[in-house]
Protein backbone atom coordinates (compact mmCIF):
# COMPACT_ATOMS: atom_id res chain seq x y z
CA UNK A 1 0.00 0.00 0.00
CA UNK A 2 1.28 3.44 -0.91
CA UNK A 3 1.70 6.00 1.84
CA UNK A 4 1.09 9.61 0.86
CA UNK A 5 1.71 12.75 2.91
CA UNK A 6 -0.49 15.75 2.12
CA UNK A 7 0.87 19.11 3.29
CA UNK A 8 -1.63 21.93 2.90
CA UNK A 9 -2.78 24.69 5.23
CA UNK A 10 -6.35 24.38 3.96
CA UNK A 11 -8.24 21.83 6.02
CA UNK A 12 -10.81 21.01 3.36
CA UNK A 13 -8.13 20.42 0.72
CA UNK A 14 -6.47 17.92 3.05
CA UNK A 15 -9.77 16.26 3.85
CA UNK A 16 -10.96 15.95 0.25
CA UNK A 17 -7.57 14.76 -1.00
CA UNK A 18 -7.40 12.17 1.77
CA UNK A 19 -10.92 10.97 1.07
CA UNK A 20 -10.15 10.79 -2.62
CA UNK A 21 -6.90 8.86 -2.32
CA UNK A 22 -8.17 6.48 0.33
CA UNK A 23 -11.37 5.77 -1.59
CA UNK A 24 -10.16 5.53 -5.16
CA UNK A 25 -6.70 4.07 -4.59
CA UNK A 26 -6.74 2.57 -1.13
CA UNK A 27 -3.62 4.49 -0.20
CA UNK A 28 -2.66 5.34 3.37
CA UNK A 29 -2.79 9.06 3.99
CA UNK A 30 -0.84 11.26 6.39
CA UNK A 31 -1.59 14.96 6.64
CA UNK A 32 0.08 18.11 7.91
CA UNK A 33 -1.16 21.70 7.99
CA UNK A 34 2.19 23.45 7.59
CA UNK A 35 5.62 22.96 6.09
CA UNK A 36 7.25 22.50 9.48
CA UNK A 37 4.63 19.99 10.56
CA UNK A 38 4.98 18.20 7.23
CA UNK A 39 8.72 17.78 7.70
CA UNK A 40 8.13 16.42 11.19
CA UNK A 41 5.44 13.98 10.05
CA UNK A 42 7.56 12.78 7.14
CA UNK A 43 10.61 12.30 9.36
CA UNK A 44 8.66 10.39 11.99
CA UNK A 45 6.85 8.19 9.48
CA UNK A 46 8.14 4.65 9.26
CA UNK A 47 8.52 3.86 6.49
CA UNK A 48 8.78 7.34 5.04
CA UNK A 49 5.98 8.36 2.67
CA UNK A 50 6.12 7.09 -0.91
CA UNK A 51 5.22 10.58 -2.10
CA UNK A 52 4.34 14.02 -0.79
CA UNK A 53 1.69 16.42 -2.07
CA UNK A 54 2.91 19.88 -1.13
CA UNK A 55 0.90 23.07 -1.29
CA UNK A 56 2.79 26.04 -2.70
CA UNK A 57 1.25 28.96 -0.82
CA UNK A 58 1.32 28.44 2.92
CA UNK A 59 1.95 30.93 5.73
CA UNK A 60 5.33 30.92 7.49
CA UNK A 61 7.00 28.35 5.25
CA UNK A 62 5.86 28.01 1.65
CA UNK A 63 6.02 24.84 -0.42
CA UNK A 64 9.32 25.47 -2.21
CA UNK A 65 11.03 26.36 1.09
CA UNK A 66 9.60 23.25 2.73
CA UNK A 67 10.93 21.21 -0.17
CA UNK A 68 14.39 22.72 0.18
CA UNK A 69 14.42 21.85 3.90
CA UNK A 70 13.48 18.29 3.03
CA UNK A 71 16.33 18.09 0.56
CA UNK A 72 18.70 18.88 3.43
CA UNK A 73 17.45 15.81 5.32
CA UNK A 74 19.01 12.63 3.91
CA UNK A 75 16.06 10.52 5.04
CA UNK A 76 13.57 12.68 3.16
CA UNK A 77 15.53 13.90 0.16
CA UNK A 78 14.60 11.00 -2.08
CA UNK A 79 10.84 11.19 -1.52
CA UNK A 80 9.13 12.39 -4.70
CA UNK A 81 7.30 15.66 -4.10
CA UNK A 82 4.40 16.86 -6.19
CA UNK A 83 3.49 20.52 -5.86
CA UNK A 84 -0.17 21.43 -5.43
CA UNK A 85 -0.92 24.88 -6.73
CA UNK A 86 -3.93 26.96 -7.62
CA UNK A 87 -1.78 29.52 -9.33
CA UNK A 88 -3.37 31.03 -12.37
CA UNK A 89 -0.21 32.44 -13.82
CA UNK A 90 2.33 30.56 -15.94
CA UNK A 91 5.17 32.30 -14.13
CA UNK A 92 5.04 29.79 -11.30
CA UNK A 93 5.57 26.83 -13.56
CA UNK A 94 8.77 28.47 -14.81
CA UNK A 95 9.78 29.22 -11.22
CA UNK A 96 9.36 25.57 -10.22
CA UNK A 97 11.14 24.11 -13.22
CA UNK A 98 14.53 22.75 -12.31
CA UNK A 99 13.91 22.77 -8.56
CA UNK A 100 13.66 18.99 -8.41
CA UNK A 101 9.96 18.48 -7.95
CA UNK A 102 8.46 15.30 -9.34
CA UNK A 103 5.68 17.32 -10.90
CA UNK A 104 2.98 19.90 -10.44
CA UNK A 105 -0.71 19.22 -9.82
CA UNK A 106 -3.29 21.94 -10.12
CA UNK A 107 -6.01 22.85 -7.69
CA UNK A 108 -8.87 22.40 -7.82
CA UNK A 109 -8.28 18.72 -8.43
CA UNK A 110 -10.97 16.25 -9.35
CA UNK A 111 -11.39 13.90 -6.38
CA UNK A 112 -12.23 11.09 -8.77
CA UNK A 113 -8.99 11.33 -10.73
CA UNK A 114 -6.44 12.68 -8.25
CA UNK A 115 -4.91 9.27 -7.54
CA UNK A 116 -4.59 8.53 -11.23
CA UNK A 117 -2.92 11.90 -11.80
CA UNK A 118 -0.42 11.20 -9.03
CA UNK A 119 0.30 7.71 -10.31
CA UNK A 120 0.83 9.04 -13.81
CA UNK A 121 3.20 11.80 -12.66
CA UNK A 122 5.23 9.33 -10.61
CA UNK A 123 5.17 6.52 -13.13
CA UNK A 124 3.42 4.21 -10.75
CA UNK A 125 1.81 1.18 -12.33
CA UNK A 126 -1.80 0.93 -11.28
CA UNK A 127 -4.27 -1.82 -11.72
CA UNK B 1 -7.20 1.62 -8.33
CA UNK B 2 -10.96 1.99 -8.67
CA UNK B 3 -12.64 3.45 -11.69
CA UNK B 4 -14.26 6.88 -11.60
CA UNK B 5 -17.69 5.28 -11.48
CA UNK B 6 -16.81 3.69 -8.17
CA UNK B 7 -16.60 6.88 -6.10
CA UNK B 8 -19.47 5.42 -4.14
CA UNK B 9 -22.44 6.85 -2.38
CA UNK B 10 -20.67 6.85 0.97
CA UNK B 11 -17.75 8.82 -0.44
CA UNK B 12 -20.12 11.26 -2.12
CA UNK B 13 -21.82 11.69 1.22
CA UNK B 14 -18.48 12.29 2.95
CA UNK B 15 -17.53 14.87 0.31
CA UNK B 16 -20.86 16.62 0.86
CA UNK B 17 -20.20 16.61 4.60
CA UNK B 18 -16.79 18.24 4.10
CA UNK B 19 -18.44 20.90 1.94
CA UNK B 20 -21.07 21.60 4.56
CA UNK B 21 -18.45 21.88 7.27
CA UNK B 22 -16.36 24.36 5.28
CA UNK B 23 -19.28 26.32 3.83
CA UNK B 24 -18.97 29.13 6.43
CA UNK B 25 -15.36 29.70 5.39
CA UNK B 26 -16.42 29.93 1.75
CA UNK B 27 -19.19 32.37 2.64
CA UNK B 28 -16.76 34.54 4.58
CA UNK B 29 -14.28 34.56 1.70
CA UNK B 30 -16.95 35.56 -0.80
CA UNK B 31 -18.10 38.28 1.59
CA UNK B 32 -14.54 39.56 1.73
CA UNK B 33 -14.52 39.78 -2.07
CA UNK B 34 -17.81 41.71 -1.90
CA UNK B 35 -16.28 44.16 0.54
CA UNK B 36 -13.15 44.54 -1.56
CA UNK B 37 -15.21 45.17 -4.69
CA UNK B 38 -17.33 47.74 -2.88
CA UNK B 39 -14.20 49.46 -1.60
CA UNK B 40 -12.69 49.45 -5.10
CA UNK B 41 -15.82 51.11 -6.48
CA UNK B 42 -15.45 53.83 -3.86
CA UNK B 43 -11.76 54.21 -4.62
CA UNK B 44 -10.98 53.03 -1.11
CA UNK B 45 -9.39 49.63 -1.67
CA UNK B 46 -6.09 49.74 0.19
CA UNK B 47 -3.16 47.39 -0.40
CA UNK B 48 -3.82 45.33 2.70
CA UNK B 49 -7.44 44.64 1.79
CA UNK B 50 -6.58 44.01 -1.85
CA UNK B 51 -3.95 41.44 -0.90
CA UNK B 52 -6.24 39.81 1.63
CA UNK B 53 -8.99 39.60 -0.97
CA UNK B 54 -6.56 38.20 -3.56
CA UNK B 55 -5.64 35.50 -1.07
CA UNK B 56 -9.31 34.69 -0.51
CA UNK B 57 -9.91 34.51 -4.26
CA UNK B 58 -6.89 32.26 -4.62
CA UNK B 59 -8.19 29.85 -2.00
CA UNK B 60 -11.66 29.84 -3.51
CA UNK B 61 -10.22 29.19 -6.95
CA UNK B 62 -8.30 26.25 -5.57
CA UNK B 63 -11.16 24.61 -3.77
CA UNK B 64 -14.56 25.28 -5.34
CA UNK B 65 -14.01 23.04 -8.35
CA UNK B 66 -13.23 20.18 -6.02
CA UNK B 67 -16.87 20.23 -4.98
CA UNK B 68 -18.11 20.56 -8.54
CA UNK B 69 -18.37 24.35 -8.60
CA UNK B 70 -16.22 24.76 -11.68
CA UNK B 71 -17.77 28.08 -12.63
CA UNK B 72 -16.99 29.30 -9.14
CA UNK B 73 -13.35 28.40 -9.62
CA UNK B 74 -13.26 30.18 -12.98
CA UNK B 75 -14.77 33.35 -11.54
CA UNK B 76 -12.49 33.28 -8.50
CA UNK B 77 -9.48 32.94 -10.79
CA UNK B 78 -10.62 35.96 -12.78
CA UNK B 79 -11.09 37.93 -9.58
CA UNK B 80 -7.66 36.90 -8.30
CA UNK B 81 -6.00 38.11 -11.49
CA UNK B 82 -7.70 41.50 -11.11
CA UNK B 83 -6.68 41.79 -7.46
CA UNK B 84 -3.07 40.88 -8.11
CA UNK B 85 -2.65 44.10 -10.07
CA UNK B 86 -1.40 47.13 -8.15
CA UNK B 87 -4.76 48.76 -8.64
CA UNK B 88 -8.12 47.49 -9.82
CA UNK B 89 -8.59 48.90 -13.30
CA UNK B 90 -12.26 47.95 -13.58
CA UNK B 91 -13.96 48.15 -10.17
CA UNK B 92 -17.41 47.61 -11.66
CA UNK B 93 -16.24 44.43 -13.35
CA UNK B 94 -14.78 43.25 -10.06
CA UNK B 95 -18.14 43.87 -8.40
CA UNK B 96 -19.98 41.98 -11.15
CA UNK B 97 -17.62 39.03 -10.82
CA UNK B 98 -18.09 38.92 -7.06
CA UNK B 99 -21.87 38.88 -7.54
CA UNK B 100 -21.58 36.16 -10.19
CA UNK B 101 -19.34 34.13 -7.92
CA UNK B 102 -21.81 34.27 -5.05
CA UNK B 103 -24.65 33.23 -7.37
CA UNK B 104 -22.59 30.41 -8.87
CA UNK B 105 -21.90 28.88 -5.48
CA UNK B 106 -25.01 29.87 -3.53
CA UNK B 107 -27.81 30.38 -6.07
CA UNK B 108 -30.50 31.07 -3.49
CA UNK B 109 -28.59 33.43 -1.20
Amino acid sequence: MRRILIIDDEEDIREVAALSLETTAGWEILTADSGMEGIRVAAESSPVPDAILLDVMMPEMDGPTTFQRMQENAALASIPVLLLTAKVQGVDQRRFAGMGFAGVLFKPFDPLTLAAQIAEKLGWVTG
Amino acid sequence: MRSEAEFDEQSESMLAAIWQRHRPVVIERISLLDRAAAAAMEGALNVEMREEAAGAAHKLAGSLGMYGYNEGTRLAQEIEVMLLEDSVAEPMRLWELAVELRRAVFPVM
